[in-house]
């Protein structure tokens, strides 16, 4: 019962608003890499904060974070769950008008928020440095974008809602419940960016991590298993393997990761029964994160000849590894033992990097080059620059995580070292110092990692060039049949 | 037990699958945060902790400013190499006035929740303007605008925001009056937010933390918050195990 | 209602949920993989991203 439309879905689906996110996501990729490799310089070469307010470590970090996950990562979260979401509804989405002002609405925060750090605007809270005007305009869309997307699954012609639209669902109530609550915050008046957060303490530490860990959770996780869901069968050409498993999947993870968040906050002065429960929940979490992970990875069962002949089969799987591994590692890392070890290091860092490049910008890549040509109705321009983007996103995560392990793990030691008379062995500086090397391998990885993404963004605008073309050629050729007829 | 349920009903309803998911996901940050407002055990009775100065205070929105946490900790464990390199493991107690708080996530410089009183003032001018010439493998950026002035124009603003949301400066005399019984007249006096500008420049003038006497810059107002960082608490007035059962 | 009085306690938590969370699993577990009839049609919507497959000019090319 194949519905049968034009490519491009001109009249039967909005595809113009896809376009618009894809290619932001692309934008915002790349400003993003290159500012986290920016920091990453600063931190082996400290010349380069240049004496400058604008470029210091502590004012850039911030426009690195938001460009890539809410940049980067989100634009290509609007992009892919508006395609999802109307081509297995099978109806288009309800206004074009909202779509737009999400558009434009979403793009001014990522703008704004970058240009109010360099400024020295900031609530001080990681991930969610923007000041409250910034935070306002973020609860209109992403509530515009709730009643777009709800609204336009109510308007399905198809009767059971598929999965991939659970994850996305999830994403955006857990977003917006997590925003608001993390943001509560009192203006010092009207016309002051300034702000200080309702909670002190030990309760503002559980709001802000409770916020972080679902940050992770549900907007660079859930979501981007959602984007899981729908391109890895479509690339693969077959089913998903389970839909029972993603069934039991999508409950548990989504019930289970909002407990997890005080593991970032082990041995601190928050009660020590909370952060043990997250603990506990941690553990628990592998259970649904590996199914998914094997779910995603079973898909392939009987194509795995596709590993070898498709580099975009390639991103897809090799982003679920990365899922699995991330998701084994965190677990460990939440019991208090190794925590005790791991937390405040660069192993920390490390670990979010295994699952946002690993995870969430390869999976993001796959999709896009899976989506990107259909939406402009041609092929990937080239084929030779996807394998080339492949390897040196790959080369690139392997060097930043195997750097940051080491100077992690380093760290942890050297502070807990103690000489023969029970004295510390080492100062802290000692330890900075130690770091170095490994610092400069990281911002070698992320060069590699970024030099990836230029690439593709290359290969897209040529695809997107290539694709017009193509259109228009058809439609002369259309034109001259017209006129001789 | 008559009762045909089918998750088909979730899976074609929308609402009813919106309303279940955010069930799901609400149940763990109730349980765990709740919690956290009503259990008095969560923060230590002890004494000495203040909200900040005026001045403090400054200096602490600069720290959030400058983004200090993506680099710092404010949060020492209680572990023995860190209270031979920090000092007494941190209580609750002592960030209960800091909105937001600034524990941080990362030591990339070492943790500063007791820096306060362990180098001099020159000593924190001076890293903070040229880290590389106090502590040569320093990575720490240099901060030379810090030396500008500092806008003192809405300062009582930002403590009546923070009044707003908690803390205890006063505003009216009854209030001045809570705080001289509970910390006595001389810190009460510099939580009192119609003198608060007054009390600014003249802690400010006083301590003269940059070492500069020709005005009140910003570097005056970070120093001053760096040196009470950690040191409200006399720990010498408790046992060692004193605060174990609240953990 | 003296029974009561045991949720208002913090240390019991932990055991409250892991039963709320372990009986919520189970119940969704038995009820995806409890019945072949059920089964099948839940695996049915496996096909959803396939039935609006393009049957656009490029693919004839």
């Amino acid at each position: 019962m194949a519905a049968s439309t034009s490519y491009s879905g001109v009249e039967q689906y909005n595809f113009d608003i896809v376009k618009k996110f894809s290619v932001m996501a692309l934008v915002w990729a790349v400003i993003g890499m290159f500012v986290g490799v920016y920091i990453a310089s600063e931190l082996a070469w400290p010349f380069l904060n240049f004496d400058s307010p604008y470029f210091s470590f502590g004012r850039f970090r911030p426009v690195h974070t938001t460009s890539v996950i809410f940049g980067f990562g989100g634009s290509a979260l609007f992009a892919t769950s508006y395609y999802v979401v109307q081509r297995t509804c099978q109806t288009r989405l309800i206004s074009d008008g909202m779509a737009s002002f999400t558009f434009w609405g979403w793009q001014a925060v990522i703008l704004l928020a970058g240009l109010s750090y360099l400024g020295g605007y900031s609530q001080g809270r990681e991930y969610a440095e923007m000041e409250w005007p910034i935070d306002l305009l973020i609860e209109v869309v992403w509530v515009t974008y709730l009643i777009l997307f709800v609204g336009t699954i109510m308007r399905r012609k198809q009767p059971h809602i598929y999965v991939a639209n659970w994850f996305y669902l999830a994403f955006i109530l857990a977003t917006a419940l997590l925003h608001t609550f993390n943001n509560l915050a009192m203006p010092v008046d009207l016309f002051s960016m300034k702000s200080y957060s309702l909670f002190a303490g030990t309760q503002d530490a559980m709001t802000q991590w409770w916020y972080g860990h679902n940050a992770v959770g549900f907007f660079l996780t859930a979501a981007f298993l959602g984007m899981m869901y729908y391109f890895v069968p479509k690339q693969a050409g077959r089913p998903i393997y389970s839909y029972r498993l993603s069934i039991v999947h999508f409950w548990a993870l989504g019930f289970m990761y909002m407990w997890v968040g005080a593991h970032h906050l082990h041995w601190t002065a928050l009660p020590d029964w909370t952060s043990s429960l997250a603990a506990a929940f941690s553990i628990l979490l592998l259970m649904p994160s590996w199914g998914g992970m094997i779910n995603g990875i079973m898909t392939l069962s009987g194509a795995w000849d596709k590993l070898r002949t498709d580099p975009v089969m390639r991103f897809m799987i090799v982003a679920l590894s990365f899922y699995g591994m991330s998701t084994f590692e965190g677990p460990m890392m939440s019991l208090k033992e190794v925590n005790a070890l791991s937390h405040y290091t660069d192993w920390t860092v490390g670990h979010v990097h295994s699952g946002a490049l690993g995870w969430v910008a390869m999976i993001s890549f796959g999709s896009l080059y899976h989506m990107m040509p259909k939406l402009w109705d041609t092929k990937v321009y080239s084929q030779k620059l996807v394998e080339w983007h492949f390897w040196l996103a790959t080369i690139g995560i392997v060097l930043y995580i195997v750097a940051m392990w080491i100077s992690g793990i380093t760290q942890g030691l050297m502070w807990r070292a103690f000489d023969e008379f029970g004295n510390l062995q080492y100062s802290f500086v000692e330890s900075v110092a130690a770091m170095m090397p490994f610092y400069a391998m990281r911002a070698i990885g992320g060069m590699f990692f970024l030099s990836g993404a230029v690439l593709m963004t290359y290969n897209m605008f040529m695809t997107i060039r290539q694709g017009k073309r193509e259109a228009a050629a058809l439609e002369a050729k259309l034109a001259a049949k017209m006129a001789h007829a | 037990m008559n009762f045909n349920f089918k998750h088909e009903w979730i899976e074609t309803n929308i609402g009813l699958m919106a309303v279940l998911t955010m069930l799901a996901i609400s149940v763990g940050g109730l349980v765990e945060i709740a919690p956290l407002f009503f259990i008095d055990k969560t923060i230590e009775k002890v004494e000495g902790v203040r909200p900040y100065t005026p001045l403090e205070q400054r200096g602490r929105d600069i720290y959030i400013r400058e983004g200090c946490y993506t680099c710092h900790s404010q949060m020492i464990r209680p572990f023995r190499d860190e209270k031979l390199r920090y000092g007494h493991y941190s209580l609750a107690a002592e960030s209960q006035y800091d909105h937001p708080f600034q524990w941080g996530s990362k030591r990339t410089g070492p943790d500063l929740a007791r820096v306060g009183g362990k180098y001099s003032n020159e000593w924190h001018v001076q890293h903070l303007i040229a880290p590389r010439s106090m502590v040569p493998e320093s990575v720490m950026p240099n901060y030379p605008w810090l030396m500008s002035p500092l806008d003192i124009s809405d300062v009582a603003g930002r403590m009546k925001a923070l009044r707003k949301v908690g803390v205890p400066y006063s505003l009216t005399q009854a209030e001045y009056e809570a705080n001289v019984t509970k910390f006595g007249e001389t810190v009460a006096k510099q939580l009192h937010i119609p003198d608060a500008q007054k009390n600014l420049v003249e802690q400010a003038n006083f301590g003269n933390y940059d070492g500069d006497r020709s005005g009140i810059s910003e570097m005056d107002a970070l120093v001053a918050y760096l040196q009470v960082l950690g040191t409200m608490v006399d720990f010498s007035k408790y046992s060692d195990d004193a605060f174990v059962s609240d953990r | 209602m003296e029974w009561l009085l045991w949720f208002s306690k913090p240390e019991n938590t932990k055991p409250l949920a892991l039963i709320i969370f372990f009986v919520t699993f189970m119940g969704i577990v038995i009820y995806v993989y409890g019945s072949k009839k059920r089964s099948q049609k839940l695996e049915s919507y496996r096909d959803i991203p396939f039935l609006d497959d393009e049957t656009g000019t490029k693919d004839k090319q």
